[in-house]
């Protein structure tokens, strides 16, 4: 296991170059991203452990960061103060471009992966916007209505967008549709909603809870996995829209992010309120002939974190296993989920 | 309220635990949600007597209609569907459609008829609401209306025996409403004294609001025909106030009054702290959100929901203290989450028993007075309340109302509204 200190800086999210098997970037705030100064980490993954490329300072918490696709030295970041900001490794200490549209802090970004031309992000202001890096003003803002903490392209198709929010519902937008009253929405799915797969001991879902982070699944086009304020990490299949397929407890306080593998289609990663870094699968099995339904459950888990676990990321690259993740102890782990597997 | 006290606050929200999620229903917006754009009433007048006396139902749900047209300058086409809520009308599904036709609307648009006695003026909103909600249309408008001078009502009708005799609870059901009161009284120890401070209060409370001009955004006048009684002679008046209400009314006045049934024990109830035999209608234009927002019209609040009980036919008038608590635990409030509680005073004898049992503040209850100073046209009520809360929030920058009433032949409803003015 790798560790690197953001000394001062409380870590909010951590992601891999998809460029480069050796580089990071983490999102950061002073004071746990309340009051005060962001900075985003590059880190190098070197033969003496993990070293800090470069650092950049902002004015307000940094809470989310996406890397280009498209130019291998750049890299978003989702600022406090309702700023998106475009910053280039190679290229000074200042951004080389910036956004300003949101009223409220900015929760997530993410670069759209097929069409590399398009970026989004989502605020506390209840909208998801789409950007273009060559445009001064957004493309096109997505009404929610409730925060949203986490948006996404599909990585399957460059026109669908998803979104999860305060008020419990996974949101799915086709940018195809006639932009009409509805806004391009075209679902709405209630997350507490009463999942396919009722898990044992858990025979009755609570009411709706706010959710905080949600991914598509690599592999399968329609699956996608929510988790939020009451520990439960649920899958979803978009043919079947009327709620959950799968729910998943375990997770003692809220979850923070989730994260699909990039190997394995039945794999997910998750950080949590509980300081803890699990593993799962979703009990699809459909690498090895299951039908895709299942019970899902925990396969193990990290617990070397001592405040809130606030990210994790795959590594795109290599032997599949090795993932980094990030808290509020101010340290970047970065290790090998495979040796924290139980037994089967 | 600082941002860095604000990211506090989102941070310690995700620990909240599951089952109650706090009061998101007070602050969640999403374009699906069903909002009310306008709400108005007629003046509300005294049956045989007032300006009202001679206008029929569908005299008085047109003006309704008409008003609800032209205040929300709404293409009248975009109104898919209105529902109305009406009581004693033998022919309301007539009544409805004509209604809707006479006051500018197009083919297009749809009408029909809900009752559930006290509580129909209510349902017609929660029915206009709920085909909002599952999107079977966009926006609609929820009337309730009763005209007790031209279709009064005549009791409980004679059943059969075989049903008359199948049971107790049947027999209860029929009761004449005074009687319930009556038995709330004796039930509940409920004195003569406590009922008529409550009648004086309602009526200090609705003179005090109507002095200060409070009501007047509530309402909107209208002409119409009214016969002089003396000289039968056809006179055309406007209809601009609200006729019940006695300024100067004290405990002491009431105390004076003779039982209204003096044959059933304990015989506290009275004319004076009954509510009024009234004329008078309420109209209520709702829609999805996302399409007020689209058409520019004022969202003044969202409509979440409502929900009815049913206990004893007998002390029927007791059902608000079932039917709010029924409904603060679906979204997972207190009392003390809502600002304005309208409950209808059908009696005083009930209205004491819910302020008492739901422990509630004095000054959240009938703020502006209620059905004993105001009157209680019995499908009105329930779209009166909502427009008078309305107001009554408007006015104080409050945000959270609850409306209730007890329901004929032993029911009761409760509705939750919340203000975005």
């Amino acid at each position: 296991m790798l560790e690197f200190r953001t000394a001062g800086f409380n870590p909010y999210s951590v992601k891999y170059s998809p460029f480069f098997d050796s580089r990071l970037a983490v999102a950061s705030g002073a004071n746990f991203g309340l009051v005060g100064n962001g900075r985003l980490f590059i880190l190098n993954l070197t033969a003496n452990g993990i070293a800090c490329e470069k650092f950049f300072e902002t004015q307000d918490c940094l809470f989310d960061l996406a890397w280009s696709e498209a130019h291998e030295n750049q890299l978003l970041t989702a600022g406090g103060d309702g700023s998106l900001k475009l910053f280039d490794i190679g290229v000074g200490e200042f951004p080389v471009a910036g956004w300003q549209e949101h009223q409220r802090e900015v929760f997530s970004v993410h670069w759209n992966l097929v069409n590399k031309g398009t970026f989004l992000s989502s605020s506390w202001d209840g909208t998801v916007k789409i950007w273009s890096p060559e445009k001064k003003e957004s493309l096109l803002t997505l009404p929610v209505h409730s925060c949203v903490y986490s948006a996404q392209f599909s990585p399957h198709h460059p026109d669908i967008v998803t979104c999860v929010s305060r008020d419990s519902h996974l949101r799915v937008f086709d940018l195809r549709s006639k932009p009409s009253a509805q806004n391009h929405l075209t679902l709405a799915i209630p997350i507490h909603a009463q999942p396919k797969v009722a898990p044992p001991g858990m025979n009755r879902m609570n009411g709706p809870t706010e959710c905080l982070t949600h991914d598509w699944n690599k592999y399968r086009d329609s699956v996608l996995a929510t988790a939020g304020v009451d520990g439960v990490i649920r899958t979803f299949d978009l043919r079947v829209p009327s709620g959950p397929v799968n729910a998943m407890p375990g997770h003692e306080y809220a979850v923070r992010k989730l994260s699909w593998s990039p190997h394995l289609s039945d794999v997910l990663l998750s950080a949590s309120y509980d300081m803890t870094c699990r593993v799962w699968t979703d009990g699809s099995n459909v690498d090895k002939g299951g039908e895709g339904i299942g019970f899902g459950r925990e396969l193990g888990r990290m617990d070397r974190h001592t405040e809130f676990a606030m990210g994790v990321d795959w590594c795109l690259f290599g032997a599949e296993g090795w993932c980094a993740t990030c808290a509020w102890d101010e340290r970047v782990l970065v290790w090998d989920v495979r040796e924290h597997m139980r037994g089967p | 309220m600082s941002g860095s006290q604000q990211r506090v606050e989102s941070i310690s929200n995700h620990f909240v635990s599951s089952q109650d999620q706090p009061k998101a229903v007070l602050h969640e917006k999403n374009g699906d949600q069903v909002v009310i754009t306008l709400a108005v009433r007629t003046p509300l007048t005294k049956a045989g007597k007032g300006a009202l006396k001679d206008t029929p139902l569908e005299d008085i749900v047109t003006e309704t209609l008409k008003a609800l047209r032209n205040r929300s300058n709404i293409d009248p086409a975009l109104v898919e569907d209105v529902c109305l809520g009406n009581v004693l009308h033998p022919a309301a599904s007539y009544v409805a459609r004509s209604s809707v036709l006479a006051a500018g609307f197009p083919v297009t648009t749809a009408a029909y008829v809900v009752s559930r006695w006290c509580s129909s003026g209510l349902m017609s909103v929660q029915a206009i609401a709920n085909q909002i909600q599952v999107g079977a249309i966009d926006c609609g408008i929820a009337i309730g209306a009763e005209s007790m001078s031209t279709t009064p009502d005549g009791g409980a009708p004679n059943f059969s025996d075989k049903v008359m005799k199948s049971s107790e609870k049947v027999r209860d059901a029929a009761m004449p409403m005074g009687w319930t009161s009556e038995n709330v009284a004796a039930d509940f120890n409920i004195n003569r004294e406590k009922q008529d401070e409550f009648a004086a209060w309602s009526q200090q409370k609705a003179s005090h609001a109507q002095s200060e001009g409070w009501t007047q955004d509530e309402m909107f006048s209208f002409e119409t025909t009214w016969i002089d009684p003396k000289t039968q002679e056809q006179k055309s008046i406007v209809a601009d106030r609200d006729d019940g209400v006695r300024s100067g009314t004290t405990p002491e006045v009431l105390g004076k009054l003779r039982a209204a049934f003096p044959d059933w024990a304990p015989s506290t109830t009275t004319g004076g702290n009954a509510s009024q035999i009234t004329d008078g209608a309420a109209g209520i234009l709702l829609m999805r959100r996302s399409m007020a927002e689209r058409l520019g019209q004022p969202i003044l609040a969202r409509f979440i929901g409502a929900t009815a009980v049913a206990i004893e036919p007998r002390i029927m008038g007791i059902s608000p203290t079932v039917a709010i608590p029924k409904l603060l635990t679906k979204y997972h409030l207190t009392k003390d989450d809502v600002d304005i509680f309208e409950i209808n005073e059908a009696f005083s004898s009930m209205g004491v028993y819910c302020l008492e049992t739901l422990g509630l503040d004095r000054q959240k209850l009938n703020p502006r007075g209620g059905a004993i100073a105001l009157g209680h046209p019995l499908g009105c009520t329930g779209a009166r309340q909502i427009v008078t809360a309305l107001s009554e929030l408007r006015r104080t920058g409050k945000k959270v109302a609850v409306t209730s009433m007890c329901v004929g032949t032993g029911m009761g409803m409760a509705a939750l509204i919340i203000s975005e003015m």
